[in-house]
């Protein structure tokens, strides 16, 4: 063993007493397993004064130290240490693990002359030193055990260890079972009899063989056959890094008792060694490469194919070492490579031109899996794209996309509905019946389908029709509550035609009909409320609403009759006054949410509903200020109100919010976008400020959505910006007028937003187009409108205002960049500048 | 383990039943309150692979990373557990040749 540097010898106090501090100091070094340290620090103790728990600690310093050895297969040095150890502590040499490194080490001979010493012990003592030179005898040579004396219980039972091993090794378990029946409970090999049992069941019976290994004391004279039965019996995922603490033979024992062919040793051997920390998918590929020959049965090429999309650049090394690699495989792997790097753009033309290889090489156009893998990879293209829009709704391309994957594959029940669902959420009810029949010539009896045909009916106004499907549903699906619904509505909306027709009769048919399928209490409400509209007489009607009110509230009850009042001619306040609601009277949570959700319902820009919510507003403004709304229910109202252009409720609403969460970044959204979202260029400096630290609030908060709103509200009141490093995407380059012409020239000649968008296409580049169309969430009239206004915009700069800054006399210094938002993700084209002066009258005077 | 194939034990070329009779035997032999982790991975690996379009998906967008302890199940899907010799045993008592 080298000599090693010392460590610094520990303080001793004059005189020869020792202070407590350095044997405490001794004590935390052992206890840390600082053995070294230790040793160093009881031997300085012990130059003082020989204290027999400094001796035994100098003992254990030694022991922890050697065993530390022994671990890294330095076993000669572990041997040399114990000596010594022996030697300064005066501790018999036959202790621990000595007998063990002896034989590990090829000195039976050395360990067998212990035998003559174990006679010599205390009758006490000899139980426990054969137990330990028990492996010693058993591997020895019969030469050398021939002066034993016959009766010593290490030769007593030594024929029958061996025999257990040989029937263990031949598989003969009547054999076994009489050699280890032959080793008694003390023997010195009793440890055996647990093992071999163990080791016979390993394969056969795991269970069995761990409930036996666990009956193996620790660190006996048998542990390295412990051990290797240990990792055999490991999982799966476990048994390889268990490996790395077994020395040679006990890995190659194990790798035996696994089946594992030679050829493939030195490969688990290599893998064995990177458990450690985790290898990469380069690494792993290269080891494979490195193995190649012996990874048979067909499985090195798919575990390099799987490695591959991430480590692309093993590409070329992939086609000079396997079986070559087809096209569309190329084509899969670079698609995938470059969606793990976040790259869609880069992995959308590999996804295109794996559906051209997979749906029109005639190769593979015969075999339905292959379009059906086409249309698999249309479909994820879709997602991708439909996932930028904030509502799901498909783009151009996704709409194309599903629409080819069903010609590839038809049988996708999800996409046809997809497509259905798209079609009537954007309006388009022609298109969705066409693609609805054509989906249900294919699923005629499918609930969700006819479901949705229900959805497509009722959007067309065909009620009756709408109510007929619905039933058919609900024979396929009796506890369809959504259907449930939709027929009540579709009688209810029937009701409402034949009462504008004066037909009261018929009416009150569908309201009754209605009545039975319709069940919560609102719904009830509304039921009765238009009966109300469809009685025979006032009486009859002014009771009906009477008590329609007193079952919605006084808001609700007040909101659907002015909703409905159009039909029956009455004047607002007459309605009211003959339906009994007090307008005066305050409205609950619960009204206040009903109404919130029912105007979410109802379309945008509704001149009737303007008038109805302006009748309504001394109620809400009361609401506002009394009701204890939670945050949700805070933000379901607001938004209701906004998105009706009730500024002034909405800033109502909002504030008692921001009273009880102050400096909320949704409250202090909904507040500016209520009072500057239609003029946002008249939003104070002070204001953008408020709102571009809320920005970042919300974006450390995680409130993404809340964050992108006020970065397209702040976006929208810096206006136009003349800076390169404004978010704009590099491949726009500067707009010159003469492309500017161009661009208009475009719209003009081109038939429609498809038209214009795909010259915007091609004129921007993919990369930028495809950049431009996420960012405004994908929808496509959002798009077209969005690339209209930045041309727009910046012919306003550039014939308008050149230079922009001098045009501006009040313009203030821009503000350091520090305090410029972040653009949120998926964010369009936003400013982040703030303006000089958000109000420039000089701009908007003319 | 990240093979759906392999966590359920059916070969790539299993069909649904196959498929769905593995998953059954597997969450028996293993419900969520014994091991709720080994239930998870057999219930994320059924539903990666229960039908054909879920197959052929897997095969093509599946991204899951390659460990050291993969590739070794793999490599030792063919192995046969085997006993051990005399000679491996002594030399791992500390006889030698």
């Amino acid at each position: 063993m080298s000599r090693k540097k010392k460590t610094k010898p520990t303080p001793v106090v004059a005189g020869g007493a020792v202070s407590a501090g350095p044997a405490d100091l001794a004590e935390v070094t052992l206890a840390a397993a600082r053995y070294k340290d230790a040793i160093e620090q009881f031997k300085e103790l012990l130059k003082r004064e020989r204290r027999p728990e400094w001796l035994e600690g100098l003992a254990a310093a030694y022991t922890g130290r050697a065993e530390q050895l022994a671990a890294k297969g330095m076993i000669k040095e572990a041997l040399a240490l114990w000596r010594t150890r022996s030697d300064a502590c005066n501790v018999p040499l036959l202790d621990g693990r000595y007998v063990g490194w002896l034989l590990k080490n090829g000195q039976v001979e050395q360990a067998l002359g212990f035998l003559a010493a174990v006679e010599k012990l205390p009758p006490e003592a000899q139980a426990a030193a054969q137990t330990q030179l028990a492996p010693a005898v058993l591997v020895a040579p019969d030469a050398l055990l021939a002066g034993l004396a016959a009766d010593s219980p290490v030769l007593q039972h030594r024929a029958a260890a061996r025999a257990a091993l040989a029937a263990c090794a031949h598989g003969d378990e009547a054999a076994l079972a009489a050699a280890l029946q032959a080793i008694s409970f003390r023997s010195p090999y009793r440890d055996l009899r647990p093992l071999l049992r163990a080791l016979s069941l390993h394969a056969s019976d795991p269970q069995q063989a761990a409930s036996a290994l666990a009956r193996v004391p620790e660190k006996g004279p048998f542990e390295p056959l412990a051990q290797v039965l240990q990792v055999c019996l490991m999982p799966a995922g476990e048994w390889l890094a268990g490996l790395r603490g077994l020395d040679e033979a006990g890995r190659t024992l194990v790798l035996d008792l696994k089946g594992c062919p030679p050829a493939q040793r030195a490969l688990v051997l290599d893998l064995m060694a990177r458990t450690g920390d985790a290898p990469t998918p380069v690494e792993l590929f290269d080891l494979a490469m490195r193995h190649c020959r012996a990874m048979t049965g067909g499985i090195v090429r798919p575990l390099c194919l799987r490695l591959l999309p991430h480590a692309p650049q093993r590409l070329d090394a992939f086609r000079a070492n396997l079986p070559p690699l087809a096209a569309a495989e190329q084509e899969r792997v670079l698609a995938l490579a470059a969606e793990l790097k976040q790259d869609p753009d880069r992995a959308e033309p590999h996804w295109l031109r794996l559906v051209k290889l997979l749906s029109a090489t005639p190769a593979t156009s015969a075999t339905p899996a292959g379009q059906q893998r086409a249309a698999l990879v249309l479909r994820r293209l879709a997602d991708e794209h439909s996932h930028h829009s904030p509502d799901g709704s498909l783009c151009a391309h996704a709409q194309d996309w599903l629409a080819q994957s069903l010609k590839l594959d038809p049988a996708d029940r999800a996409t046809h509905l997809r497509l259905v669902r798209d079609a009537r959420l954007h309006g388009s009810l022609k298109q969705a019946r066409s693609l609805l029949d054509a989906a249900r010539e294919r699923f005629p009896d499918d609930a969700p389908l006819l479901q949705e045909a229900v959805e497509v009916a009722l959007a067309a106004g065909a009620f009756k029709k709408a109510a007929g499907l619905a039933k058919q549903v609900l024979q396929l699906d009796p506890i369809n509550p959504r259907v449930r619904t939709l027929i009540g509505r579709a009688h209810l909306s029937h009701a409402r035609k034949q009462i504008d027709a004066h037909n009261r009769a018929a009416a009150r048919r569908e309201l009754d009909e209605a009545a039975t399928w319709l069940r919560s209490a609102d719904e009830r409400g509304l039921v009765r409320l238009l009966q109300g509209f469809a009685a025979e007489s006032a009486a009859a009607a002014d009771s009906l609403w009477h008590e329609a009110v007193a079952e919605l509230g006084p808001l609700l009850g007040a909101f659907h009759l002015l909703m409905e009042g159009g039909r029956s001619g009455l004047e607002a306040r007459v309605l009211l006054g003959r339906a009994g609601v007090d307008l005066a009277a305050p409205p609950s949570v619960e009204q206040t949410v009903a109404l919130a959700q029912g105007l979410n319902l109802l379309p945008e820009r509704d001149r009737a509903l303007h008038a109805v919510l302006a009748a309504l507003r001394g109620m809400l403004e009361r609401a506002a200020g009394a009701l204890h709304l939670s945050e949700s229910e805070h933000v379901l109202v607001c938004e209701a109100l906004l998105r009706h252009e009730q500024q002034a409720l909405t800033r109502r609403f909002a504030k008692a919010a921001l009273e009880r969460w102050p400096q909320r970044p949704v409250f202090v959204y909904l507040d500016a976008a209520a009072q500057y979202g239609a003029q946002p260029w008249r939003m104070p400096r002070h204001e953008w400020q408020r709102l571009d630290r809320v920005f970042e609030q919300a974006q450390d908060e995680g409130d993404q959505r809340t964050a992108r709103r006020l970065s397209k509200l702040l976006g929208a009141a810096a206006g136009p910006d003349d800076d390169d490093d404004d978010g704009f995407p590099a491949d726009l380059g500067e707009p010159g007028a003469a492309g500017i012409g161009d661009a208009m020239d475009m719209i003009e000649a081109s038939g429609g937003e498809d038209a214009f968008l795909d010259v915007a296409r091609r004129r921007l580049g993919k990369a930028a187009f495809d950049r431009l169309r996420r960012d405004v969430g994908g929808n496509k009239k959002q798009l077209a409108q969005a690339l209209a206004e930045l041309l727009l915009v910046a012919e306003q700069e550039l014939k308008q205002l050149p230079p922009p800054r001098a045009a501006w006399p009040n313009a203030a210094p821009k503000p350091a960049p520090k305090a410029a938002p972040k653009p949120a993700p998926k964010t369009p084209a936003v400013r982040t500048v703030p303006p000089a002066t958000l109000v420039q009258p000089d701009l908007f005077d003319d | 383990m990240t093979d759906p194939y392999r966590q359920l034990g059916v070969p790539e070329t299993a069909d649904d039943e196959t498929i769905r009779a593995a998953y059954l035997a597997a969450i028996r032999a293993c419900p969520p309150e014994r091991d709720r982790q080994r239930f998870e991975q057999v219930r994320a690996a059924y539903e990666a692979i229960a039908s054909q379009p879920q197959r052929l998906a897997h095969a093509l967008f599946d991204t899951s990373l390659v460990t050291a302890e993969d590739l070794l199940e793999v490599l030792s899907a063919g192995w046969q557990a085997a006993r051990p010799t005399e000679a491996a045993l002594y030399r791992l008592l500390g006889g030698h040749d």
